[in-house]
């Protein structure tokens, strides 16, 4: 590598660690004793290390809960998204022809619809449903999100299916139904997993449907951290620790992931 | 394609056809239904029909004005800076090429943290007195006094301190999109205009930038619609403050809809902004997409 090359990866280097700076800051953060985090002047390393910002996460019986409630309503939106999409995508993939083409359009022109359009009156189906303040409204309201998301990745990955392994498997016996979930499932398990990481993702991470459809009982973890209060401004030494608490998970099980993260994400825009 | 071939198709979008009707379609329409009359939040029986009223007192407000005038500007501030600094850096990584690895997994990775508590880390670090931000600026000699610039507090500059957690966690996005779509244009393209005598920039501008734009086209259509609906990454920072400097249209309505409990006129501008955004999405889609440039192998 000559110097000049060495330089640019230098200063590459420098720039992302820049950019990730601010996750650090949250971390160290979160190590300090609660009142350092508003110490003035701030100082970036902990000078006593303190996990006293994590009780909150103890004593606070609500965030504890908050965590499970978001892993269940991700849990339930992505299987149901995943299993509304599969059909769907290999009926679009496999067959073409215009209802699937239709389709897909219904699904990118359901992209274009700000959310709080649809929130409103979802707001008014729930209550007469009976279900707000309920994990399944606040699923059902993130399927609505994940869904189209997941037939446009589906469709892309299940096209790279010959159409033959279907047939194969139809001249061996097996009915349409069974070809698709006993032979076309195992070989795209690879896209259909990528597909459930995004559907998890978006419900993890979304707040609004949940600000307006939970009150107690079914109040996801960012719900709860945004209203971190302390006795004269946000809590923020319980926001750092709660926050690290909430994303590093996901952080590291999908660096773990990153080369079939990167394959979707890119895939669904690349591709169209 | 057969008879039963056409059954078995119906068959299987029938669950998620049921599920958009029920959970989008249906709302939808009530959507517009309520947008001509006047309804409660808490008394959805109660309705009384007030024709367009809605409509005439949302086209005549001058805060509906003012927050959709807000939210075409976020969108253009969080654009342009995504743009810029995401096709620069995608440009670094492609002429870094495979010993970029490590740095686009580490470049990945704020793509992963919740919008809210990036939201409440930025407010954090942008806090005048003991924000980390103005401190270093102060530690640089850039400002005289960690008071003197209120990032979240100062209406002329909130819309742009807002933007920097969107711009911190989704110029990654922009960068892995268009890095991708730099690795697909063929080397042997390149070579041979290369060959043909063309300069660094010459290549840039007449063969990369011609074969990246649909891919650039992609990435600013999807930005754009994600930028112009941003709610939460603003509200946990602002709620819409000071006065209302950095509330966009989501937010006015969610105002409308949970303050006020006017579901009604909420409706009507939620039914303007869905309309606004399709006509613009629409038009953005067969202006510059070119969606068969795209069907093929890009």
């Amino acid at each position: 590598m000559n110097p000049g090359r060495l330089l640019v990866l230098a200063l590459v280097a420098f720039v992302m660690l820049l950019y990730i700076s601010p996750y650090g800051y949250m971390m160290l953060t979160s190590f300090k004793p609660a009142e350092d985090a508003l110490a003035i002047p701030p100082h970036i390393l902990p000078r006593q290390f303190s996990l006293d910002s994590y009780s909150r996460f103890a004593k606070d019986a609500e965030v504890p809960r908050s965590f499970l409630n978001s892993f269940i309503v991700a849990m339930m939106s992505t299987t149901l998204a995943v299993s509304l999409a599969l059909p769907a995508a290999w009926a679009i993939s496999r067959y073409g022809s215009w209802p699937g083409r239709f389709f897909l359009l219904v699904a990118l022109v359901t992209r274009m619809i700000p959310y709080i359009a649809i929130a409103i009156p979802f707001f008014a189906l729930m209550r007469s449903f009976r279900l707000t303040d309920t994990w399944l409204a606040v699923a059902l309201a993130h399927v609505t999100i994940s869904l189209p998301l997941a037939i446009w990745l589906l469709a892309g990955f299940l096209e790279a299916i010959p159409s033959e392994l279907e047939d194969a498997a139809r001249v061996d016996g097996c009915s349409r139904a069974a070809a698709l979930l006993r032979v076309i499932v195992p070989v795209a398990a690879g896209g259909i997993v990528v597909t459930a990481i995004f559907c998890f993702l978006a419900s993890w991470n979304e707040f609004l449907y949940a600000l307006l459809l939970t009150s107690v009982e079914a109040k996801t973890a960012p719900i709860v951290i945004a209203q971190f209060k302390s006795q004269y401004s946000l809590d923020w030494g319980s926001m750092t620790a709660v926050g690290t608490l909430y994303s590093l998970p996901v952080i590291i099980f999908s660096l773990f992931m990153q080369r079939r993260i990167v394959a979707g994400m890119t895939m669904g825009a690349v591709k169209g | 394609m057969s008879r039963s071939d056409r059954r078995y198709v119906l068959l299987l979008l029938a669950p998620a056809t049921v599920f958009l009707a029920v959970f989008v379609a249906w709302p939808l329409l009530n959507l517009f239904r309520d947008s001509f009359y006047e309804v409660g939040l808490m008394t959805p029986g109660e309705r009384s029909f007030v024709g367009l009223e809605n409509f005439q007192r949302a086209l005549t407000s001058s805060r509906v004005g003012g927050a959709a005038l807000r939210t075409l500007a976020y969108t253009g501030i969080v654009l342009t800076a995504e743009f810029t600094l995401g096709f620069g850096v995608a440009l670094l990584f492609n002429s870094l090429g495979r010993r970029s690895e490590l740095l686009r997994t580490i470049f990945l990775f704020p793509l992963m943290i919740p919008p809210i508590v990036a939201g409440l880390l930025w407010r954090f670090l942008l806090i005048d007195n003991f924000g980390i931000v103005n401190h270093i600026l102060r530690q640089l000699g850039l400002l005289a006094s960690t008071s003197d610039i209120a990032w979240l507090g100062d209406r002329d500059i909130v819309l742009f301190s807002v933007a920097l957690p969107d711009i911190w966690l989704t110029t990654s996005f922009v960068t892995l999109v268009l890095y991708t779509g730099l690795q697909n244009i063929p080397a042997s393209l390149l070579e041979a205009a290369r060959i043909d005598g063309a300069g660094a920039l010459q290549l840039f501008r007449y063969v990369t930038l011609p074969l990246l734009r649909p891919v650039i086209a992609v990435v600013l259509f999807i930005r754009g619609i994600d930028a112009a609906r941003a709610f939460d990454i603003i509200w946990v920072q602002t709620e819409g403050g000071p006065r209302f400097a950095s509330e966009v249209l989501s937010m006015h309505i969610y105002r409308n809809m949970i303050r006020y409990g006017d579901v009604g006129f909420a409706s009507a501008i939620a039914v303007l902004f869905l309309l606004a955004m399709l006509a613009l999405s629409l038009l953005a889609f067969f202006s510059i997409w070119r969606p068969q440039a795209l069907r093929g192998d890009a």
